[in-house]
């Protein structure tokens, strides 16, 4: 379905140095360097799956986004969508994909939003009946209904990103892209998004690419995450191989039942591990300690803290995804290994 | 091309109903560009007062090259304002991206979403200005003048469009190019006067560089009897033709270039 | 003391006017080369009538006048010019106006000061080629030099007094353009009637003797006709006295109407909740 292979999008950038005296500096000499935003990647996606693209700020998502939906022309490297490339073929390539950006809207600011969607209709050449069933089908989803008469500048954010999904759907896409759909949404009407973006997966089959910030998304619809950073993919799988390969990290929590006691618990030394596997911290008789599984096995921390101290309550916790992305984004954990 | 016609009105009947909202809007801009006319040529109104003719052109006739530039300016002024947007923003802040989503041309769909109807401030002062001066001037026309001076103002238009086009495709390079537009663009003043009163670096400039000559002084004075019609009437049609080859060849590669803005 | 610390609440605002005037710098160059353009259109227009009249002189002109007239009146507009119509309307549209509410300083001197450091840059750029340009020509033409440095340096007064008629003018107008809701179209119209009301499109000594009075006692003849008339030499020195006190009643015209303008933005921010 999507082949992207050995993609590469190089920037040219004007670098100015501070001040007054940097201006007019590159106004006789500017200063040009050239930047890669993506750098050689490398991944397909199968028809129905819905694949989350995420990485940090600037990693490079959106430009590998714009790559795939036309609107950038790569560096280097190829893309293949449904038989496609989409700077080839553009007309003909985006009635085939829906596009949503987050922080831009496309519908007509000042019209209101059912106009949006009869000129989507003709834009994009939806027969009369097809439109019909369409819309009917899309108001279902996303419950247009409220507000598919009012101006599209008074709706509030919510409303205007399932105007937006809907506008992007109305020709019926094979793939969807999604650029950060839930951001800055409350969380009803991130559950609505979410819900209605896997309803359209299931029932149409289409595939769905979407990047994100909100990893709650990620684990409630991605059967796949793509992960990139600094323009290089550094993670492409399922998210229980990302949680068995990066999940090493355990969070132990117990009460004590008396506070002194804390002062026993040296596990630093005793273990013979450094602050990057043990991480403790307190809070009057409340203790939690972040640990590497690798390093120490649970059955070991356990036995070493009861032996110890006197404790009212403990668990052990898998680390979540959110701590194993956190860790990730941060290089704590090197590319080499996956 | 059907399609595009019907999507054009389509886009037009959008933002007509978009307007009736804005009354004030579409007052204040018609009206300013209306006033703007009166004053450039109260202006000449006022030189003329004191001579009796303009280097052999007198003042109906001036009045009619003058109302003549009006028309093919004020038609793509009309139609293909939403150019100027491109160079000055669309292209910087990156909102180009929604063109180039549809399944549609980019450089029609941007031309399309836009109708500025403060265009029709110069358009009446233009057809006034020549209904006037040839009242003024009893010309007599002959009938294939009609099929002639419409295409003159078609292939008039067509200058200014392509010289839009062009330079404000410059933007998918440099981010922002609406200067270069304006900076070009203001040469069509010089089309105004016959191009008689200019020293010869300035009408070979705008003949044949940037070919405003074309759009009103060339056409008119063949309709006022003063000029070859092979050169002022194919002269505008192949200048146009030329540009418009060139201008959107730039656009094409500029998509191309495009870089987008931000995350 | 006090003028030091008002410099120092101020100077941040100039000098981000200067940067951005120098990071805008290509646009400002193709900017001023395509308005220049109507000068040199209208130095041929000129040209064919003196070719076209009798004599040498046209209603008191010569045609040496006459480019002078075009170049210092081109650098009066344009050292003149100010933009806060559009800088105004545009935050009281968007509301952003209300962030110069909360800001320690007075909002029509964060505006000046901003705008007097963009204008840096540009005097630089376009002050001294004209006047040089314009007084070698002069030169070339009569054969000798006619530079009169005391013309010269009350031009300079005349034309500060100038460009803050016309700051204060155009922050009044800025207000108003925001009802007439199409900025664009507003901004043209005033530049049309001011151009033409102030004698920049064609001297005031050449329209009828009715309106060029009428027009010489508004306060559009103060923004470019006044100062380059000084330019010019064309008036003596009880006219010239009398022509810059107007300039000054004008100016503390202009402040009133824009202290007055800018407390019913206050108001109506409020009562609308911005």
């Amino acid at each position: 379905m999507i082949y992207v292979n050995d993609l590469r999008k190089e920037f040219k950038k004007t670098i100015k140095e501070p001040g007054l005296k940097g201006s007019l500096k590159a106004l006789f000499k500017p200063n040009n360097e050239i930047i890669t935003a993506v750098d050689s990647i490398t991944f397909h996606v199968p028809k129905g799956e819905i694949l989350g693209f995420i990485g940090p700020n600037g990693a490079g998502k959106s430009t590998v986004i714009k790559m795939l939906t036309g609107i950038l022309t790569p560096t280097s490297g190829t893309c293949e969508i449904n038989g496609y490339i989409p700077q080839k073929n553009r007309q003909k390539y985006v009635k085939e994909i829906g596009v949503v950006f987050g922080q831009r809207t496309q519908l007509w600011w000042d019209l209101a939003l059912r106009e949006t969607y009869s000129v989507l209709k003709e834009i994009y050449d939806v027969p009369d009946a097809e439109f019909k069933s369409r819309m009917a089908f899309l108001n279902e989803v996303l419950e247009l209904d409220d507000f598919i008469s009012s101006p599209v500048r008074t709706l509030s954010l919510g409303q205007r990103m399932r105007a937006d999904i809907a506008a992007s759907l109305l020709h019926n896409p094979k793939v969807l892209f999604l650029d950060e759909p839930t951001i800055g949404l409350d969380v009803v009407v991130k559950d609505n998004i979410r819900n209605a973006i896997q309803k359209i997966n299931a029932e149409e089959g289409t595939t769905v690419i979407l990047t994100t910030h909100d990893l709650a998304d990620i684990e409630l619809l991605c059967n796949r995450i793509v992960m990139i950073d600094k323009g290089k993919k550094v993670f492409d799988g399922q998210i229980s191989e990302l949680k068995r390969e990066f999940g090493q990290m355990r969070d132990l929590h117990f009460e004590l039942t008396h506070t002194d006691d804390f002062d026993k618990l040296v596990y630093l030394e005793d273990f013979k591990v450094t602050q990057d596997d043990v991480e403790i911290k307190n809070e009057g008789a409340s203790v939690s300690v972040r640990f590497n599984s690798d390093k120490i096995s649970v059955e070991d921390m356990l036995s070493y803290t009861l032996a110890k101290v006197h404790v009212k309550d403990i668990n052990v916790k898998d680390a979540d995804i959110e701590e194993i992305i956190r860790r990730l984004y941060k290089r704590e954990v090197s590319i080499d290994e996956v | 091309m059907g399609r595009m016609f019907r999507l054009h009105r389509i886009f037009v009947a959008q933002y007509m109903k978009n307007l009736m909202e804005y009354k004030v809007d579409f007052l204040t801009g018609a009206i300013s560009f209306l006033i703007g006319q009166i004053v450039q040529i109260a202006t000449i109104g006022i030189i003329f007062s004191q001579i009796p003719d303009l280097e052999g052109w007198g003042f109906n006739e001036i009045l009619f090259i003058y109302g003549f530039s009006l028309i093919p300016k004020g038609i793509d002024h009309l139609l293909f304002d939403n150019l100027w947007s491109v160079g000055y923003f669309i292209v910087r802040k990156g909102d180009f991206d929604k063109y180039l989503t549809r399944p549609i041309n980019s450089l029609f769909y941007v031309i399309a979403e836009k109708f500025c109807v403060d265009a029709f401030g110069e358009l009446f002062m233009g057809i006034v200005l020549i209904v006037y001066s040839l009242i003024q001037l009893k010309l007599t026309l002959t009938w294939y003048m009609i099929p002639l001076f419409i295409v003159a103002v078609v292939f008039a238009t067509l200058i200014y469009t392509a010289l839009k086009i062009g330079t404000s495709a410059i933007a998918f390079w440099t981010k922002a190019s609406g200067h270069i537009t304006h900076m070009v663009y203001m040469t069509n003043d010089f089309s105004k006067y016959p191009t008689t009163i200019y020293n010869k670096v300035v009408r070979t400039l705008i003949t044949y560089v940037i070919p405003f000559a074309f759009t009103a002084y060339y056409p008119a004075s063949y309709f006022l009897g003063k000029g070859e019609p092979l050169f002022c009437i194919g002269g505008t049609v192949i200048a146009a033709v030329v540009l418009m080859f060139i201008s959107v060849c730039i656009w094409n590669r500029g998509i191309k270039a495009y870089e987008s803005a931000g995350s | 003391m006090k003028f030091k610390k008002f410099m120092r609440t101020y100077r941040p605002f100039t000098r981000a006017g200067m940067l951005e005037s120098v990071a805008y710098r290509a646009n400002f160059i193709c900017f001023l080369l395509g308005e220049i353009m109507s000068c040199f259109i209208m130095f041929f227009v000129w040209k064919a009538v003196f070719n076209s009249t009798s004599g040498q002189d046209f209603m008191g002109f010569s045609m040496n006048d006459m480019v002078v007239y075009l170049f210092i009146t081109f650098l009066t507009g344009y050292l003149t010019y100010s933009d806060g119509t559009y800088a105004i309307a545009t935050e009281i549209r968007d509301g952003s106006i209300a962030m110069r509410m909360i800001k320690p300083c007075s909002f029509d001197m964060c505006f000046l000061f901003q705008e007097l450091g963009n204008k840096i840059f540009n005097v630089l750029v376009i002050f001294t080629p004209i006047v040089v340009g314009v007084e070698a020509y002069k030169w070339v033409i009569t054969g000798s030099c006619q530079f009169n440095v005391v013309n010269f340096l009350l031009y300079v007064v005349s034309l500060i007094l100038a460009y803050l008629i016309s700051f204060y003018f155009n922050v009044s107008y800025g207000f108003m353009a925001f009802y007439l809701k199409n900025l664009w179209g507003a901004d043209i119209l005033k530049e049309c009637i001011v151009n033409f009301l102030s004698g920049a499109t064609i001297p005031l000594a050449f329209m009828p003797p009715f309106l060029a009075s009428v027009l010489s006692f508004l306060p559009f003849s103060s923004l470019s006709y006044t100062p380059v008339m000084i330019y010019m030499g064309m008036y003596s020195p009880f006219e010239i006295v009398y022509k810059m006190l107007f300039q000054v009643f004008w100016l503390a015209v202009m402040i009133l109407i824009s202290k007055l303008v800018w407390r019913h933005a206050v108001k109506r921010l409020c009562s609308q909740g911005g």
